[in-house]
C-alpha cells in the first residue's frame, strides 16, 4: 500500500468520523414545533350516565372502513380524543365497547371547508341526537306502555251479545 | 344484555333470526292447542309492557348498574306466550331506545327467549306434582327466575367471547366480561326474589293464572 493510498484512506476515515461526530453534537439540540389542529373528542356513557371508563375504542377512517385506523382506550371519564387525517373527509366511524356493551357512532368530517364554529356545533348536535332527555324517554316509555295496555284491554273486552 | 348492531358477524345475526323464526312458529303451534288462545293475550301484553319498561329502570348495584330482564318471571307465568312477548318487547326497545339492534334482534330474542321457555318448563314441574306445597312453588319460582337470567347471561357471554373481532384487545374484553358476570349473579338473585314475590301474590289473589 503506497503512502498516497494510505492518505486517501485516512482522508475517508477522517471525513466519516467527523461527520458522525458532528451528528452526535447536533443531536443534543432539540426542536419542538407546534401546530393547532382540530380534534374530535368522544365521550361514552352507559344509559344511566356512568362513564364507560377503560373501554376499548376502535376508529375507522372514511377511506377504509374495514381496517382500524387507530385503537385506544377511554379515560376514567369515558372520553377519548383523536385527530383525523387532514386529507380524508367523510364519515369517521368510532366503535366503543366494553364487556359486550357499546355502540358505533359515525362522525361527519370535512377537510376542504374552513373550520368554523358552526361546523363543530353541528357535530355536537349530531352526537346529541342519539340520546334523549329523561323527559322524552318517560313520554316514549309511557306511550309504549299505553300501547301494550291498550292491546290488553282490547283482548279482554266483554263480548257484546249478538 | 342486549347485543347492539355491528358487534357480531352477519352469520350469527342470520342464525339468530333463523332460530327465533323456528321458535316463534313452535310457540304459535303450542298456543294454538289452547282451547281459547286469545284468553291469555291481555296477560301477555301486560307482561310485555313490564319487560319493555324494565330495561329503562336502572338499579345501581356495584360494580355496575343493572336493569331487570324479567324473562324468568314471564316464562313461568306466560308459558309459550313468553317467547312472543319477549320478541315484541325487544323490537320496541330497539326501535325506541336503541337497546340492541335490528340486525341482532334475532340473536337477542334467542338470548332472552330460550331461558324464558326453560323457566316455563321448570315451573311446570309444580303443576305436575299432585301435592302442591307452598314452599315447593316458591322454590321452583326462584329457580325459574334465577335460572333463566343465569342462562341468558351464559348465552350472552359465550356469544360475545366467541365473537370478539380481531381489532379488539381480546384479553381486556374477556376480563371486562368476567367482571360483569358478578353483577349478573346478583341480578339473577334479585330476579329470583321478584319472581317468588309475584307468584306468591298471584297464588293468593288469582291462583288460576298459575295453572297452565
Amino acid at each position: 500500500m503506497t503512502n498516497q493510498q494510505n492518505l486517501k484512506y485516512l482522508a475517508f476515515f477522517l471525513l466519516f468520523s467527523s461527520l458522525g461526530f458532528s451528528r452526535q453534537v447536533f443531536a443534543h439540540g432539540a426542536n419542538i414545533v407546534y401546530q393547532y389542529k382540530q380534534a374530535i373528542e368522544v365521550k361514552a356513557t352507559y344509559d344511566d350516565g356512568t362513564p364507560m371508563s377503560k373501554a376499548q375504542v376502535v376508529i375507522y377512517a372514511p377511506d377504509n372502513p374495514a381496517i382500524p385506523w387507530q385503537k385506544g382506550t377511554t379515560d376514567e371519564e369515558g372520553k377519548f380524543s383523536f385527530i383525523p387525517s387532514s386529507d380524508v373527509s367523510g364519515n369517521w366511524d368510532i366503535k366503543i365497547r366494553q364487556s359486550g356493551h357499546g355502540d358505533i357512532i359515525s362522525i361527519p368530517w370535512q377537510t376542504d371547508q374552513p373550520t368554523s364554529v358552526v361546523e363543530s356545533q353541528e357535530n355536537i348536535s349530531n352526537l346529541a341526537d342519539s340520546t334523549y332527555t329523561p323527559m322524552q324517554k318517560i313520554v316514549m316509555a309511557a306511550s309504549g306502555v299505553w300501547g301494550f295496555v291498550g292491546t290488553a284491554l282490547f283482548f279482554s273486552r266483554q263480548k257484546s251479545p249478538s | 344484555m342486549h347485543i347492539p348492531d355491528g358487534f357480531v358477524s352477519p352469520s350469527i345475526c342470520i342464525t339468530g333470526y333463523a332460530i327465533t323464526g323456528g321458535l316463534t312458529w313452535y310457540s304459535l303451534q303450542q298456543i294454538k292447542k289452547d282451547s281459547n288462545p286469545q284468553k291469555k293475550i291481555p296477560r301477555a301484553s301486560l307482561f310485555t309492557a313490564a319487560f319493555f319498561v324494565a330495561s329503562l329502570i336502572h338499579i345501581p348495584i356495584p360494580p355496575a348498574s343493572i336493569h331487570l330482564v324479567l324473562n324468568g318471571m314471564m316464562g313461568a307465568i306466560l308459558g309459550y306466550y313468553s317467547f312472543l312477548a319477549i320478541l315484541i318487547g325487544l323490537f320496541f326497545q330497539t326501535v325506541m331506545f336503541q337497546h340492541g339492534g335490528l340486525s341482532t334482534l334475532g340473536i337477542n330474542a334467542v338470548i332472552m327467549g330460550i331461558p324464558a321457555l326453560f323457566a316455563y318448563h321448570i315451573f311446570r314441574i309444580n303443576n305436575q306434582s299432585q301435592t302442591r306445597k307452598k314452599i315447593w312453588t316458591q322454590v321452583l319460582a326462584f329457580c325459574a327466575g334465577t335460572g333463566a337470567l343465569l342462562l341468558s347471561a351464559t348465552l350472552f357471554t359465550v356469544i360475545i367471547i366467541t365473537n370478539i373481532t380481531s381489532e379488539l384487545d381480546a384479553q381486556a374484553e374477556i376480563n371486562a366480561i368476567y367482571l360483569s358476570l358478578i353483577s349478573y349473579v346478583i341480578q339473577a338473585i334479585i330476579e329470583g326474589i321478584f319472581t317468588v314475590m309475584l307468584i306468591s301474590f298471584l297464588e293468593q289473589v288469582k291462583p288460576e293464572i298459575l295453572k297452565q
